[in-house]
């Protein structure tokens, strides 16, 4: 009879509804953890202890921590595009000017929670994930409106044609991660940080941009 | 270089025997650095506690203590000791390097070549790079300051050389240049590139990053 009763439409809804809610609350209760404790000191176990919910529970929804880290950041991807799709269009001036206002807008929101945004760095270099995870430079959209940005740099006549742009937007994303060193080495805020970004982007242009 | 190694310190201090205690206390700490190095290579910086490294190493937490004050002691040992061993390796390469792009990318591929058989320990030492705590410690080792100032050399001679330019600014570039170094890492490894592949890559990314250094 309890079979019966299990498989009616309602008894499917709630138990859909139940999952739901408990990765809710696992992906709130990570979020909190890898800003408090970062990537290397979050456990699933503590997770789990955090959200209230067995460690087993935890695991029928993600495969590791790396992966619950990637949906944690994917969450907060659509408010910081939805600024940038916001903003950028209305960005006047040369590619390397774009380049800084998008990576402005980038230290601006990632900083408000340092730890976590480190947590997803430090993930890219945690090469037993499983390759569903979405660490820092795995993130798709980042990338796309990088290669966007320079491409239209192209058109417009300030970035040389004949350089490889996946390598420049590899540089790119190297450049961004490797600043917030500065953030761990010597405690830099986000204006030290932006600003440290834009020498960097200027070295990066001298062998992008065409000669004047 | 300005750095003073510790081999350096110890010629300086007038050689006697050691006693058998000494001998039997570097014992143990060798057993105790390999047991270490091991379990960080397999279980990462959290996932190895001081109680399990003791057991490997077949003695007791007290004896692991007295030998090394903590967990972060015994990794900075360790990592000391491999970025010696790299810093040599690149060293090296960076001599033989014909001209300054080529000896960049030796350098480059000298620190690939060297992780390709340690990556597990490479994964623990990334990961606390990473971390607020850990990061500073790990970064300012003199070993790991001096593994940057060799891109910082080698772009200060090719400035006096004239194949790079005075205004080179040659601080922000040895850094842009490690850190690039660093950052091919994930790639490499979760795509499995071959060096030859990384050969590839690191190259374009040289002439990029020295592309500004060269007009005169």
């Amino acid at each position: 009879m309890g079979a019966e009763v299990e498989h009616t439409p309602e008894a499917v809804g709630l138990r859909r509804t139940q999952k739901e809610a408990t990765r809710a609350r696992v992906l709130a209760a990570a979020r909190e953890l890898f800003d408090a404790e970062g990537y290397d000191g979050a456990t699933i176990r503590e997770i789990a202890r955090r959200a209230g919910v067995a460690v087993g529970s935890v695991f029928t929804t993600f495969a590791s921590k790396g992966e619950i880290l990637s949906e944690v950041m994917q969450a907060r991807l659509d408010p910081l595009y939805g600024e940038i799709n916001r903003v950028m269009p209305h960005v006047r001036g040369s590619t390397v000017d774009r380049l800084r206002t998008l990576f402005a807008i980038h230290f601006e929101f990632e900083n408000r929670h340092l730890r976590l945004f480190l947590a997803h760095i430090a993930a890219a270099y945690d090469w037993t994930l499983s390759p569903a995870a979405r660490p820092y430079g795995r993130n798709p959209r980042l990338t796309a409106i990088l290669r966007d940005t320079v491409e239209k740099g192209v058109t417009t006549g300030d970035v040389r044609p004949d350089v490889d742009l996946d390598e420049v937007v590899g540089l790119l994303l190297a450049a961004y991660a490797w600043t917030y060193q500065l953030a761990i080495t010597q405690g830099a805020g986000v204006a030290e940080l932006i600003a440290a970004m834009d020498r960097r982007i200027g070295v990066l242009a001298e062998g992008f941009s065409k000669r004047a | 270089m300005k750095h003073i190694s510790p081999n350096q310190v110890a010629v300086d201090i007038p050689a006697r025997a050691p006693t058998r205690r000494a001998l039997a206390k570097q014992q143990t700490r060798l057993k105790v650095l390999a047991a270490a190095r091991r379990l960080f290579s397999e279980q990462g910086y959290e996932g190895a506690t001081i109680r399990d490294i003791a057991a490997a190493a077949g003695m007791s937490t007290g004896a692991v203590f007295a030998n090394f004050t903590d967990k972060s002691d015994l990794f900075r040992e360790i990592m000391t000791d491999d970025m010696e061993a790299l810093l040599a390796a690149m060293r090296d390469a960076a001599a033989r390097g014909r001209g300054v792009e080529d000896a960049v990318l030796k350098v480059f591929m000298a620190g690939y070549t060297f992780y390709k058989s340690r990556l597990q320990l490479a994964r623990a030492a990334f990961s606390v790079s990473w971390d607020l705590e850990g990061g500073p410690v790990l970064r300012g080792l003199p070993s790991s300051l001096a593994l940057q100032d060799v891109f910082g050399e080698l772009l200060n001679a090719a400035v006096e050389r004239g194949e790079l330019s005075q205004e080179a600014e040659v601080k922000l570039r040895a850094q842009m240049l490690f850190d690039t170094y660093l950052s091919n890492f994930p790639q490499a490894i979760f795509e499995g590139w071959s060096l030859e592949a990384l050969q590839t890559r690191a190259r374009d990314q040289v002439r990029i990053l020295l592309a500004g250094a060269r007009r005169g």
